[in-house]
């Protein structure tokens, strides 16, 4: 609304107010590695007054502290600060994480769906590298891009009311993880014995957007050890 | 060292602060008191830092033994606060005797009332503040709202005692029909010209099930637009329109990214007055 685009890593970005001290931007071919380098250059300038700086799939949100800047200043800022270097591939961390899909609830829902038999469907789940898209709506949810078409799944009309931590979802054509027990409506499909998020940490996780993941599977057993 | 124990913990009462920013990235909401003025009024009738953490209580406040003597205020919505059965004023400091019971009943006008004791409660921070955000559990006490029992501990500032009251002016009248001012959303564009135009100037009456997540509206509905809408980044104020048409403003324990169109913001100014409103009570919007 009324703010200049910028331009930026060979593309244009539309500029909009989200906030009156927050400012969303968005990548005019929409693309995930655009986001998240420029937010990677924006932390190592480690500008003063910026709160925080939250990606999302087709944008980023930045939030200012509004004594020091205001969504012009902003702008410009980000149009002129220095690209990084390195790519963006070089600072990507790989996690592993252990996953017992004996443990998933609805095997049933997601087998009737995709037409497949239920070790195609883990075949075809841990067989891929997943990018971490970004974190949130709530703390620690994992939101992965890169899930086998064949998997896409509605997400279930009545959401549960309570889903356990560790839960590994499908969501229309994405897979995910819910680090803290919440309500939620993914199809659930097998459970990690691992927490990625640790409130009483800070920062509370190591993961960031543009990590990569594999899942790989354990048995119940393994999974009740820990 | 300065302590209080919960006799019973009202409807809902938790610690909360001016708030956790810095962690959104992680998908941590903001969290804090959901009405500023009257959190920054208590802290100040007591002469604290006005980032101090304080007690929200929510509807009904609920009562409590001081074991020491404090000095404290309470602020924000009208819960008819009692010391030992007796009614004392709200909005000016309070000399409470070790001993002394302190109790907060239902609330008459406005929907959270605010209790700041001078001193600084002592209350573990997570992630910067001290705000409790039960959906997470945690932050505050132990990252639940407080129940019969609980034990809340303050360091005592050794100074003088004090008497503040609050300039008649300073006191917001919370009255059931509320009115806050708006910009437009990300997403505005996405209304039909039909429900742009209504849009300021209909009443919407806040649902029982508005929470500190977010006040949600209902009574009458808007035209949902047909378009596919990528999950995006949100904040307290924004207001989104899910798919039954009815639009939930987000507040301080919203989430961090919404995947509903965000027609509109209230602005941060006006977002107190929200935190004050409560099931049945009347919200409509203007356009600055």
């Amino acid at each position: 609304m009324g703010l200049p685009s910028l331009y930026r890593n060979g593309q244009n970005w539309v500029s909009e107010v989200l906030g009156e001290h927050a400012l969303l931007v968005r990548p005019e071919n929409e693309e995930l590695e655009h986001i998240h380098k420029l937010i990677s250059e924006m932390e190592g300038a480690g500008l003063e007054g910026i709160i925080d700086i939250v990606p999302a799939y087709s944008s980023l949100a930045v939030f200012f502290d509004g004594s020091k800047w205001d969504h012009h200043t902003l702008i410009a800022e980000i149009e002129n600060l220095s690209e990084g270097k390195s790519s963006v591939k070089a600072v990507q961390n790989m996690i592993e994480i252990p996953v017992c899909y004996e443990l998933g609830m609805d095997w049933k829902d997601v087998i009737r769906q995709t037409g497949l038999e239920k070790e195609q469907i883990i075949e075809l789940h841990n067989s891929k590298i997943y990018t971490i898209a970004m974190m949130g709506f709530i703390p620690g949810f994992i939101f992965l891009n890169g899930l086998d078409a064949k998997l896409a799944v509605p997400r279930k009309s009545t959401p549960r009311t309570g889903v356990p931590a560790g839960s590994i979802g499908i969501g229309g054509n994405q897979t995910g993880m819910y680090s803290l027990e919440s309500p939620g409506g993914w199809n659930i499909i097998g459970r990690s014995p691992k927490s990625f998020f640790d409130s009483s940490k800070n920062p509370p996780t190591l993961l960031k957007a543009g990590d990569k993941v594999k899942f790989t599977s354990i048995s119940e057993k393994e999974f009740h050890r820990g | 060292m300065g302590r209080l124990t919960a006799i019973d913990g009202g409807l809902f009462t938790t610690i909360q602060d001016s708030g956790r920013p810095g962690y959104r990235k992680f998908g941590v909401p903001v969290s804090g008191v959901m009405d500023q003025k009257s959190f920054r009024l208590a802290n100040w009738l007591v002469g604290n830092s006005k980032r101090y953490p304080v007690l929200e209580c929510t509807m009904k406040g609920g009562k409590y033994t001081f074991n020491d003597e404090a000095i404290i205020a309470v602020t924000g919505a009208l819960m008819h606060p009692k010391i030992n059965g007796e009614e004392v004023p709200q909005n000016q400091s309070l000399k409470l005797n070790t001993g002394d019971e302190l109790e907060l009943g239902f609330s008459t006008r406005g929907c959270r009332s605010y209790i700041a004791i001078k001193g600084s409660l002592t209350i573990k921070q997570v992630m910067g503040s001290c705000s409790t955000y039960t959906m997470g559990k945690f932050g505050g006490f132990k990252g639940r709202k407080l129940k019969s029992g609980d034990v809340i501990e303050w360091d005592e500032t050794k100074s003088k005692d004090l008497t503040r009251k609050a300039p008649y002016d300073q006191i917001p009248y919370f009255s059931s029909k509320v009115r806050v001012r708006i910009m437009k959303g990300v997403e505005w564009d996405w209304l039909s010209e039909e429900s742009q135009d209504g849009f300021s100037g209909t009443q919407f009456e806040v649902s029982s099930s508005s929470n500190r997540m977010g006040i949600r509206l209902e009574g009458h509905s808007l035209r949902v637009p047909e378009r596919e809408m990528i999950s995006g980044p949100v904040l307290p104020g924004i207001i989104q329109l899910p798919p039954n048409g009815n639009p939930i403003i987000l507040m301080q324990d919203g989430q961090t990214i919404g995947g509903y169109p965000r027609i509109a913001k209230v602005l941060d100014e006006d977002l107190w007055r929200l935190g004050q409103v409560k099931p049945g009570d009347k919200v409509s919007f203007s356009f600055t």
